[in-house]
C-alpha cells in the first residue's frame, strides 16, 4: 500500500503539482459523481453534471475564489482575516448605492470596489504589522466596522445593481458573458478566465517577486526574517492591503450573478474562504501557501454549493456543510504540524 | 558546620552528544553555605536539575537524610527538603506575596480560600526571616530583591533542609546583597544547608564556607574558603590542558584602521556603558560567562534590541542604527547565538535562506532573478563545502553544522565588512568546528572586520586577535592575544564589580 | 535623601495605581456616567423608566457570555465558540422539546450541560495538546454551526412561548407587574445576574478554581513547578466559559421567540470586548468579573442610546466594532508583549 502510494507520488504531474492538489482534484471528481448520482436519484432526471450547474456553481466560484485569493496572502505570512465577506459586501453595497443614488458611472463604481476593500486592508494591515495585534480580533472588529459601514451608507437598504439590459449593466459579462452562436445561446464564463488570470498573477506575486518572498518567509519566521535586516512590518502589511483590495474585487463578481447584496451580512463566505485555502494546502501557521490549491478549493466549496442546491437542500445545511470542512482542514492543519514538530 | 545533609555520589548524565555529568560527587553539610562553581557548561546547573527532580540520572547515588532518594519532579523534591531558589525566579507576578507563597497549598474555609490566615502566615515567615514584606502586596510591583525573599520565605515555609541559591545576586544592589548575605547566615545558624551557585568571586569569599568547583562535567575538587586564594579556585576552574594551539600573536596589521566604533552603549541592565574599537582584518574575541551580557550587547548593536543611548561609528562616520535593516545597510552581520529560532528559516530552501538579506540584490524591478540566485547560492554552497543534495534542500534536514553553513552564506552574500558571530560552533560536530575557524581567518584574512562571541575558552584563545571580557552588563577586561591567559579572562569574567570602582582589568593589573 | 526616597514611593505607588485594572474601572465608570448623562441630555424619551429596563434585558445573554469568557482570557486564551455554541445548544434543546417531547426542566440541563461539555473540549485541546485557542475554538465554533443546523435539519427553534406549558421559564427574567398607572416591566433577570456577578467575583477571587485561573495566565510554568495539577484547573477555566454559554443559551432562548440556525458567530465578539474594556487583559493574569459587568453595561447602554440620537442599529455595529479594536489596542499599549 505504501509502495503503491509512493509510486504514485514521484509521478511528474503528481510532482508539479503537488500531492494535495493532486487529491483534491479527485475530491472534485468524486464529489460530481456522487452529485450525479445523487441528483438522479433524487430529482428524477434534473441531473448535475449538466453545462448550466457548471456556470452556476462557477458563479458561486467566483467570488468565493477571489476571497480565498486575498486570505492566502494573510495566512501565508501567518495571520487570518475574518473581516473579508463583509468587506466585500461593504464594497458592494457602497459602490452599488453610488450608482444607483449619485448617478456614479458603472466604470467608476467597479473602481470603487476593490478600493474601498484596500481602505480596509490598510486599516487592518496597520493595526497588526504596526501595532502588533493579534490579526483574529483586528479582523473580528473590522469585520463589525465593515458591516456597520455598508449598512449606514445604505442607509440598511438593500442595493441591487443593474440587470443585464439596464444601462451601466455591461458589468455583468465580465462574469457571464451570453452571446449567440449558430441560433444557440451560449454563456461564457468570462469570470472564470478573469480569476484564472488573477490567480496567476497572484501566483507569480507570491513565488517570484520579493514581496511574495518575503511575505512567506516571515510567515514561517517573522524574527529571523527582520534579523536579516528585513522591514517585515512592512511587508506584512502588503499582504492584508492585497486581502482587503481582492476581497473589493470580489464584490464585482458577486453582484454580477447575483445582483443584490444584502447588508449586515456576508460573514458565511469567510469559512469557505479560509476552508478553500486551508483545503488547498496553505497552512494556517503560516510560511507555506498554494495558489493552485486555494483555487481548487474554491472550486470544491462552488460544486458542494452547488450540489446541496441541486437535491434541494436547505441553505443551512450547506452552511453547516462549510463548517465542517473547515473543522476537517483545521484539525489536519494541526496534525500535520504537529507531526513536523 | 553540623552533619553531612546530602550526599551526591557518581553522578552521572548524559545528552545526546554531550557528556553532561561525569561521576561527579558533592556533598552539603547541615549549617554550612557550600558554593558550586564552574564556567559554562561545566554542569552546575545540570547537577541541580538531577537533584530536584527536573532530570533523571544515569548512574549515581543520592542521599538525604541518611536515606537514598530519587527524586521524579520538582514537587517531590520540594516536599523532602530540598528547594532551589532560581535565577529567573518562578512566580505568578499577578498574585499577591502571600498567594505565591502558599500556591498549591492554600488554607480553605469550606470552599473558599482563607487569605486572611495566609496573610498571618505569611508575616510569621518573614518576621521568621527578619525582613519586612507586607503579604498582601502584588509580586510584580516588589524589587528583584524582594521578590527573591519571597521565594525564600516559600522554601523555607516547605520545611527545606537544602536551600538552592542560583545566581541570587545578578540582578541585586549591594544593599539588597547585604540584606541577602543577612539571611543566609541566619539560615546558615539555623541549621540550613544551603547551596551557592555563583561566580562572583568576592561574594564566594564573603559568604561561604566551602568550594566545589566542576569543570566540563567532572568534579575537581573542594576547597575550604578561608583557607584558599581566587587563583587556586580559578585554576581548578580552567586548569585543563587545551589540545588546540591558542594563537600566540594577534594576526591583524598593527596599523589596521578602525572599521567600528562603539561609544557608551546602554541597552538595559545587560549592556552597561559598553564601548569598543574594532580593527579591520582582526578577530575581536567577546568572552564571558553567560549572562554576561555579550549577545545583549551584540543585538543592541545591530539595532535588533531598543537601546537608551550609544554611539556608533563606521569607517570614522558616525551612523544612526535602530533595526536590523539599518545595521544590514551600514555593513554589518550578525549571525545569532539561537540559529534555529532567529538564524534561518527551517521550512525554506537554501536558497531562499541565502539570499534573504540580500534579496534587492537578485531583483529585476519586483521579480527574482532566480538563475542568478540560484548561481550565487551554489557558488557559496562549494565555498563552504555545505553538505546537501541540493540547493533547493529545506534547511530544516540539514545537520547542525551545515545549517549554520547557510547562516553564513547568506552573510557572506551580503559582503558586509563588519561580522560579527555569536557562538558559531555552538552544537556543531568538530569537522565542521574546523571548517568554521579555517573560513573565519579567511575572511579576517582578506579585510572583514570579525566580532565573535563564545563561552568556550578554548575557542576564544584559539580564533582571537584581541579579547573584551564582560561580566554582568560590563566590559571588564581587554587582552591582546599574546598576554591572554586562561586564568586572566576567567578573573575578569567573575569579577564583582564594584559599584564605586568599575576599573576594567588592565594587563599586569593584581587581582 | 530620606525625603526623595518618599516621593519616588509614592510617586511609584501612584503609577503603579494608573496602571492598575482598579483605576481603569475607576474610568469605566466616570465613562458610563458620562455616557448616560449624554444621552439623558441629547434625547427627552431616553429618559423613561422602560428605557432602563431595555438597558438591563439587552444584556443578559452578553453579560453571561462576557463573564463566562472572563476566565479563559485570565489564562491568556479565548472562546470564539460562544456565539455559535449558544444558537448550537438551545436549537438542540427546542429540538429536543418539539420533536422529542422532552420536559422543560431536561432540555434546560442538556442545553447547559452541552456548554459545559464544548468548554471541557476547547480546555482539553488547549491546555493538553497546545492547539492556540483561537484555532481550537474556531474549530469548535465551525463544529457547533454545522452540527447544530444538520442535527435540527436546518429549521428553526422555538422555545415554550405564551400559553405553552413551560412558558413561564421566561418569567424568570422578565415581570409585568401590574401597579395603578398600567404594568410595569421588571428587570427580575438584572437580580440573577447581579447575583451572578457577585458569586463569579468571588470564585475568581476566593476560589482554588480562580486562584490558579489568575496563575496560568500569568505563569503557567511557576505553578507547574508548584506541584499544581494545571491540566485540571486549566481545563475548568474553559468548562466555566461553557458552563455560561449554556446558561446564555437558556437566556437567548427566553428572550426570543425564534431561534435561527446559521447564527450566533458574532455574540462573543461583544462579549470579549466588554471583557476587555473591563480590564482582563488579553496577554492573562488579570482580570476582573465586575469591570467585565461595567464592559457589558457600557455596551448595552450604547446600543440602547444610539438609536435615541438618531443613530440606528449599524451604528451600533460599527461602534462596538471600532470599540473592540480601540480596547485590544489600548489593552496591548498597557500590557506590551
Amino acid at each position: 500500500m505504501k509502495d503503491l502510494l509512493n509510486r504514485f507520488k514521484s509521478l511528474k504531474l503528481v510532482r508539479i503539482m503537488g500531492f494535495n492538489r493532486v487529491v483534491l482534484i479527485g475530491v472534485i471528481i468524486v464529489l460530481c459523481l456522487i452529485f450525479q448520482v445523487l441528483s438522479a436519484v433524487l430529482n428524477h432526471g434534473n441531473v448535475f453534471l449538466t453545462y448550466a450547474r457548471f456556470t452556476s456553481a462557477m458563479n458561486y466560484g467566483y467570488f468565493i475564489g477571489f476571497l480565498a485569493l486575498g486570505v492566502t496572502f494573510v495566512i501565508a505570512t501567518g495571520g487570518i482575516d475574518f473581516s473579508v465577506g463583509p468587506v466585500m459586501f461593504c464594497a458592494a453595497l457602497i459602490s452599488g448605492y453610488c450608482f444607483n443614488n449619485y448617478g456614479f458611472p458603472m466604470w467608476v463604481s467597479l473602481i470603487m470596489c476593490p478600493l474601498i476593500g484596500m481602505v480596509f486592508g490598510t486599516v487592518g494591515g496597520f493595526f497588526v504589522s504596526y501595532l502588533h495585534l493579534p490579526s483574529f480580533i483586528t479582523s473580528l472588529a473590522l469585520m463589525q466596522i465593515a458591516k456597520g459601514v455598508g449598512s449606514i451608507f445604505t442607509k440598511t437598504q438593500n442595493v441591487s445593481w443593474p440587470g443585464s439590459s439596464d444601462p451601466g449593466g455591461w458589468y455583468r459579462s465580465l462574469s457571464n458573458l451570453d452571446i449567440t452562436v449558430g441560433g444557440q445561446r451560449v454563456n461564457i464564463p468570462t469570470g472564470l478566465i478573469i480569476l484564472i488570470v488573477v490567480a496567476i498573477l497572484c501566483s507569480i506575486v507570491l513565488n517570484k517577486t520579493k514581496a511574495g518572498r518575503y511575505m512567506i518567509c516571515l510567515g514561517a519566521n517573522r524574527e529571523a526574517v527582520r534579523l536579516s535586516g528585513v522591514d517585515t512590518r512592512r511587508w506584512e502589511m502588503l499582504a492584508y492591503v492585497i486581502c482587503g483590495t481582492l476581497a473589493g474585487f470580489a464584490a464585482i463578481f458577486y453582484v454580477g450573478c447575483y445582483t443584490t447584496v444584502q447588508p449586515v451580512k456576508g460573514d458565511t463566505f469567510n469559512n469557505e474562504a479560509i476552508a478553500a485555502c486551508v483545503m488547498g494546502g496553505t497552512s494556517m501557521a503560516g510560511g507555506l501557501a498554494s495558489i493552485l490549491g486555494t483555487v481548487i478549493g474554491s472550486f470544491i466549496i462552488a460544486i458542494m454549493q452547488e450540489g446541496i442546491l441541486s437535491m434541494g437542500f436547505n441553505i443551512a445545511f450547506q452552511y453547516s456543510l462549510t463548517a465542517l470542512i473547515l473543522l476537517g482542514a483545521v484539525i489536519a492543519d494541526v496534525m500535520s504540524r504537529r507531526r513536523r514538530n | 558546620m553540623g552533619e553531612v545533609i546530602l550526599t551526591m555520589k557518581g553522578i552521572d548524565k548524559s545528552f545526546p552528544g554531550v557528556h553532561a555529568l561525569d561521576h561527579v560527587d558533592f556533598e552539603v553539610r547541615s549549617g554550612e553555605v557550600h558554593a558550586l562553581m564552574g564556567e559554562n557548561g561545566a554542569g552546575k546547573s545540570t547537577l541541580m536539575k538531577v537533584l530536584t527532580g527536573i532530570y533523571t540520572k544515569d548512574a549515581g547515588t543520592i542521599t538525604f537524610e541518611g536515606k537514598e532518594v530519587e527524586f521524579h519532579n520538582p514537587r517531590e523534591a520540594q516536599q523532602a527538603g530540598i528547594v532551589i531558589v532560581h535565577q529567573e525566579l518562578n512566580m505568578m507576578g499577578h498574585l499577591t506575596v502571600a498567594q505565591n507563597i502558599f500556591i498549591g497549598r492554600e488554607p480553605r474555609r469550606g470552599l473558599f480560600i482563607n487569605d486572611s490566615a495566609m496573610n498571618d502566615e505569611a508575616k510569621k515567615l518573614f518576621a521568621q526571616l527578619g525582613i519586612e514584606i507586607n503579604p498582601k502586596e502584588t509580586m510584580s510591583s516588589l524589587t528583584v530583591a524582594k521578590q527573591q525573599m519571597c521565594e525564600i520565605a516559600k522554601a523555607i515555609s516547605h520545611d527545606a533542609k537544602v536551600i538552592i541559591f542560583d545566581e541570587p545576586t545578578a540582578a541585586l544592589t549591594d544593599a539588597e546583597i547585604d540584606q541577602l548575605f543577612v539571611i543566609i547566615r541566619d539560615l546558615r545558624a539555623k541549621g540550613y544547608g544551603i547551596v551557592y551557585i555563583s561566580h562572583r568571586m568576592d561574594e564566594i569569599k564573603k559568604i561561604t564556607d566551602r568550594v566545589s568547583v566542576m569543570r566540563d562535567g567532572q568534579y575537581i575538587g573542594t576547597l575550604v574558603t578561608e583557607e584558599c586564594t581566587k587563583e587556586e579556585i580559578i585554576d581548578m576552574m580552567v586548569g585543563r590542558v587545551i589540545y588546540e594551539e591558542p594563537k600566540t600573536e594577534s594576526h591583524c596589521p598593527p596599523d589596521a584602521p578602525v572599521v567600528l566604533k562603539v561609544e557608551h552603549l546602554n541597552a538595559g541592565r545587560m549592556v552597561q556603558d559598553v564601548s569598543f574599537e574594532l580593527h579591520r582584518g582582526e578577530i575581536l574575541g567577546f568572552a564571558g560567562l553567560v549572562g554576561a551580557g555579550r549577545t545583549e550587547t551584540a543585538r543592541a548593536l545591530f539595532g535588533a534590541d531598543p537601546k537608551q543611548s550609544g554611539d556608533i561609528w563606521i569607517n570614522g562616520k558616525k551612523v544612526s542604527i535602530n533595526s536590523p535593516k539599518d545595521a544590514v545597510e551600514a555593513g554589518i552581520s550578525y549571525l545569532s547565538e539561537d540559529r534555529k529560532r532567529f538564524g534561518i528559516v527551517l521550512k525554506k530552501s537554501i536558497t531562499e535562506n541565502s539570499t534573504l538579506a540580500t534579496l534587492k540584490n537578485f531583483t529585476r524591478g519586483m521579480f527574482i532573478n532566480k538563475p542568478k540566485e540560484a548561481e550565487v547560492t551554489q557558488k557559496y554552497v562549494d565555498a563552504l563545502k555545505t553538505k546537501t543534495p541540493g540547493i533547493d534542500q529545506l534547511v530544516m534536514n540539514l545537520s547542525g553544522g551545515n545549517q549554520q553553513k547557510v547562516v553564513i552564506a547568506k552573510w557572506l552574500v551580503n559582503d558586509s565588512q563588519i561580522m560579527i558571530f555569536d557562538e558559531p560552533t555552538r552544537g556543531i560536530d568538530v569537522g565542521a568546528k574546523q571548517e568554521i575557524y579555517e573560513l573565519m581567518t579567511r575572511l579576517a584574512a582578506s579585510g572583514k572586520a570579525i566580532i565573535m562571541i563564545s563561552s568556550e575558552l578554548a575557542e576564544i584563545l584559539r580564533m582571537s586577535d584581541r579579547i573584551i571580557v564582560m561580566c554582568e552588563g560590563r566590559k571588564t577586561g581587554e587582552f591582546d592575544i599574546a598576554e591572554a591567559t586562561q586564568e586572566k579572562i576567567m578573573s575578569a569574567a567573575t569579577r564583582d564589580i564594584d559599584m564605586q570602582n568599575r576599573k576594567p582589568v588592565q594587563e599586569g593589573e593584581a587581582s | 535623601m530620606h525625603m526623595e526616597k518618599s516621593t519616588d514611593l509614592r510617586k511609584q505607588a501612584r503609577s503603579a495605581f494608573i496602571r492598575s485594572s482598579a483605576f481603569q474601572r475607576l474610568i469605566l465608570i466616570a465613562v458610563l456616567v458620562l455616557l448616560y448623562g449624554f444621552f439623558y441630555l441629547a434625547s427627552p424619551s431616553f429618559r423613561k423608566y422602560t428605557t432602563l429596563v431595555q438597558i438591563c434585558s439587552n444584556m443578559y445573554y452578553t453579560l453571561l457570555m462576557a463573564i463566562g469568557v472572563t476566565f479563559p482570557l485570565i489564562t491568556g486564551g479565548n472562546d470564539l465558540s460562544m456565539g455559535t455554541g449558544l444558537i448550537c445548544y438551545s436549537l438542540i434543546g427546542s429540538y429536543l422539546m418539539r420533536i422529542y417531547g422532552w420536559p422543560l426542566w431536561a432540555a434546560i440541563l442538556i442545553t447547559i450541560g452541552m456548554g459545559v461539555a464544548m468548554g471541557a473540549v476547547n480546555g482539553f485541546g488547549v491546555a493538553k495538546l497546545d492547539i492556540p485557542p483561537f484555532i481550537m475554538t474556531l474549530a469548535s465554533m465551525m463544529f457547533c454551526r454545522g452540527m447544530g443546523s444538520i442535527l435540527t435539519g436546518g429549521f428553526s427553534g422555538t422555545w415554550p412561548d405564551g400559553a405553552e406549558p413551560g412558558a413561564e421559564f421566561r418569567n424568570v427574567f422578565r415581570l409585568i407587574v401590574k401597579t395603578d398607572t398600567g404594568r410595569m416591566p421588571v428587570p427580575l433577570g438584572m437580580i440573577w445576574m447581579i447575583l451572578l456577578v457577585i458569586i463569579m467575583s468571588l470564585v475568581l477571587n476566593k476560589t482554588r478554581v480562580g486562584r490558579y485561573t489568575i496563575a496560568i495566565g500569568s505563569n503557567k510554568e511557576a505553578l507547574k513547578l508548584s506541584g499544581v495539577n494545571v491540566l485540571k484547573w486549566h481545563i475548568f477555566a474553559y468548562m466555566i466559559c461553557g458552563l455560561f454559554t449554556g446558561f446564555a443559551a437558556v437566556t437567548y432562548a427566553a428572550t426570543f421567540s425564534n431561534i435561527t440556525p446559521g447564527q450566533g458567530a458574532g455574540f462573543e465578539l461583544n462579549a470579549i470586548g466588554a471583557a476587555i474594556i473591563g480590564g482582563t487583559a488579553m496577554t492573562g493574569g488579570s482580570g476582573s468579573v465586575f469591570g467585565t459587568f461595567l464592559g457589558v453595561l457600557l455596551i448595552s447602554l450604547l446600543q440602547v442610546g444610539l438609536p435615541f440620537i438618531g443613530l440606528n442599529a449599524d451604528w451600533q455595529l460599527l461602534i462596538t466594532g471600532g470599540i473592540l479594536l480601540g480596547a485590544v489596542t489600548i489593552d496591548k499599549m498597557r500590557n506590551g508583549k
